[in-house]
């Protein structure tokens, strides 16, 4: 088990040292010009030639691009020294990922700044992912073959089919802007330590957004794994020998039914770590999906590459996760 | 033998079934084999759902093929206009930057059966159409290129084993690690920003979306064709074909791959209509077409209408949903299908 751990963290390692090569790479060569933002930036726009060359220059872009990449990755493990222009050097202490081109800000700061907008989504709208999910999927499968269960699997499987972005957008014009909500009418991120309340209702009709359309497919797995689990011979034992119908489906079915479910759980949870993109910029919440999504649009590229690494990193780390709670949750499964 | 000759003398026929003589009669043709996709099919033809679905389907993809002619047909088409021509533009008015005739505040318009656009005065239809066009070509081409990759690569290493299949499959892990959302966002502005000059930008911008949303599409259909392979090349035919000497390259495209038909099928619907809610959804955040008409596009300059011109935004986005729905429900009913096991 502990090899394990260690053989899929140092692989862990690997992939993302491959992404973050491919990240830098994809900034050195695939701009015609990287400096060119940092350039209109700084000059309001009026970018010379000759001021070009002299951001070229200490941004290292005259240099070897491994060379450059060497002292990236010097930077994010011991921090390192940033110059723009001529004058100004900027101390960027570890785990450096560089300095926004457009606030002039360390990226790592500004990120933190923004992670609690995001983990607010998604620890919400997980939340409700399971805690809807999982109910409505008990119940539709112990009335299976039912009209009931019928249509709640057939109209569930139309809401999953619709591309989530627009189910949001519904959602937020209609709660938001149509029938004017009070509860709904100020969406957004405000951090829960000024205000619990305020946090909560900004955030509620995200929550809401995400929950409703996530679960649907919580609903199918939970209800697909119970069936299946249903027509073992030990819960028919287990109703033989006289427990009640509750004991029976909770105690030995929910849990052999929710191991797989828990492992697609995890990956979901993972995205939605990574960056919940359409859900901030619907609902207008200032979190890393909205910010990296800013970065792109203002070709801010040393922020667009870390929300790239971000992401790649929860990924990675979520799925090393769901592997050993995987293990633990069902014995027949041996890592090895 | 005459087959009427089941006299008291002959034991009789074994089976039950009637006799043929003529190999050509219309019996003979009834209890011929099927081959998996005539059956598949069979079912799928039974199944009311997925015919309305593929309706569906069909009517978006003949309005992309013949998107200029319907758009002549209607008079409509993508020229901007000067938009005062067609916009209230004088500030002393109430609906400043709406459209002069049609909705949302004036009656029905026939020139301009789907209204004008606010602010561009461009005409909605038009970019209705040659938006369903975007959209159809994208998702198509990438789900092409997605799939011919993957299924390549998948019976490589299925195939192959060893070394081989060692390194693809971590090159497949490797892509499945990736955020597809967060890497499309990365990488489209920097091609369409490199490559795009001024009179191919539009080109660009469309390849250069194929060619992202293939990059992230093919693992999938790798992954699955890799595990067919895996129990596949144990059978006999493929131990039969390798002790004949068959080449390699006809074994993989002769003998495995008409056995690798359910699999793909089933891939490319699920590729279809995520492909074409994909694009629409880069353009709505802005980081897919913007060169040219797309459904994404149109819904997020028609956000801030909502209150006055609901209709703006309707009929961009009930093409989408319509597409991808009727293209998801008949993707379950094609994977239903192939494999009744999973009837919903």
């Amino acid at each position: 088990m502990f090899a394990y751990v260690v053989k899929r963290l140092l692989s862990g390692v690997v992939v993302l040292f491959l992404i973050s090569m491919s990240v830098f790479l994809l900034f050195w060569y695939g701009p015609s010009e990287p400096a060119q933002t940092i350039c209109d930036n700084d000059t309001s726009n009026r970018c010379t030639p000759a001021r070009l060359e002299v951001f070229r220059e200490n941004l290292g872009f005259n240099n070897a691009w491994y060379e450059e990449y060497g002292k990236f990755m010097k930077g994010v493990v011991a921090g390192r020294e940033i110059q723009f222009g001529s004058t100004t050097k900027f101390d960027c202490p570890a785990p450096c990922l560089g300095y926004s081109y457009r606030t002039k800000a360390p990226v790592f700061e500004e990120m933190k700044d923004r992670m609690p907008a995001t983990f607010s989504v998604a620890l919400g709208g997980a939340f409700l992912y399971l805690s809807l999910g999982i109910p409505i999927g008990v119940a539709a499968a112990r009335r299976r073959g039912t009209v009931a269960d019928k249509a709640l699997v057939s109209s569930f499987l139309v809401i999953s089919s619709i591309p989530y972005y627009l189910f949001a957008l519904l959602t937020w014009l209609f709660l938001t802007i149509s029938w004017e909500i009070p509860l709904f009418s100020d969406t957004g991120y405000f951090p829960i330590t000024d205000n619990p309340a305020k946090w909560f209702s900004g955030m509620l009709l995200a929550w809401l957004a995400l929950g409703a359309f996530g679960c649907t497919s919580y609903t199918r797995y939970s209800r697909g794994s119970m069936v299946e689990v249903l027509n073992e011979d030990y819960i028919r034992t287990a109703k033989a020998k006289g427990l009640a119908a509750n004991t029976v489906v909770y105690k030995h079915g929910l849990r052999a039914a929710l191991v797989p479910v828990i492992t697609i759980f995890g990956i979901d949870f993972g995205t939605l770590l990574a960056g919940t993109i359409f859900t901030e910029t619907i609902f207008d919440i200032d979190g890393i999906g909205l910010w990296s999504l800013q970065a792109v649009a203002q070709r801010d590229l040393p922020v667009v590459s870390a929300t790239a690494l971000f992401g790649a990193a929860v990924l990675i780390i979520s799925n090393i996760v769901v592997d050993v709670i995987y293990s633990i949750l069902d014995p027949r499964v041996r890592l090895s | 033998m005459s087959a009427q000759a089941t006299g008291p003398e002959t034991l009789g026929s074994l089976s039950d079934e009637a006799q043929i003589t003529d190999p050509n009669s219309k019996q003979a043709k009834e209890i011929s084999g099927k081959s998996p996709m005539q059956i598949a099919f069979a079912r799928l033809r039974r199944d009311k759902i997925a015919i309305v679905c593929a309706v569906v389907v069909l009517f978006f993809v003949l309005v992309a093929i013949f998107a200029d002619l319907i758009a002549k047909a209607f008079g409509v088409d993508l020229e901007t206009v000067t938009a005062c021509e067609v916009l209230e533009c004088n500030f002393a008015n109430p609906g400043v930057g709406y459209p002069k005739t049609g909705p949302p505040f004036n009656d029905f318009d026939p020139s301009h059966p789907f209204g004008l656009a606010p602010r561009t005065g461009a005409d909605n239809l038009a970019h209705w159409i040659y938006g369903c066009r975007t959209s159809l070509l994208i998702a198509g081409a990438a789900t092409l290129f997605a799939s011919v990759f993957g299924i390549i690569v998948g019976l490589v290493a299925g195939f192959a084993g060893g070394v081989v299949d060692k390194v693809l499959s971590f090159v497949i892990d490797f892509f499945l690690t990736i955020p597809f959302l967060l890497a499309a966002l990365t990488i489209a502005p920097i091609i369409i920003d490199r490559f795009g000059t001024s009179d191919s930008y539009e080109t660009v911008q469309i390849a250069s979306l194929i060619g992202i949303l293939s990059l992230f599409g093919w693992m999938t259909v790798a992954r699955l064709i890799r595990g067919e392979v895996l129990s596949l090349r144990e059978r006999e035919f493929i131990h039969a074909a390798r002790v004949l000497g068959m080449p390699t390259k006809r074994i993989l495209f002769r003998e495995l791959l008409p056995n690798l038909t359910a699999p793909i099928v089933i891939s490319i619907s699920l590729m279809l209509p995520a492909f074409v809610a994909a694009e629409a959804g880069l353009a709505f955040l802005g980081i897919g077409v913007t060169g040219s008409a797309s459904w994404g596009q149109t819904i997020a300059n028609a956000v801030p209408y909502w209150s006055n011109y609901s209709l703006y935004l309707w009929e961009p986005l009930i093409g989408v949903v319509a597409l991808v729905l009727a293209l998801n429900l008949l993707g379950d009913a094609v994977r239903d299908a192939f494999d009744p096991k999973t009837r919903r």
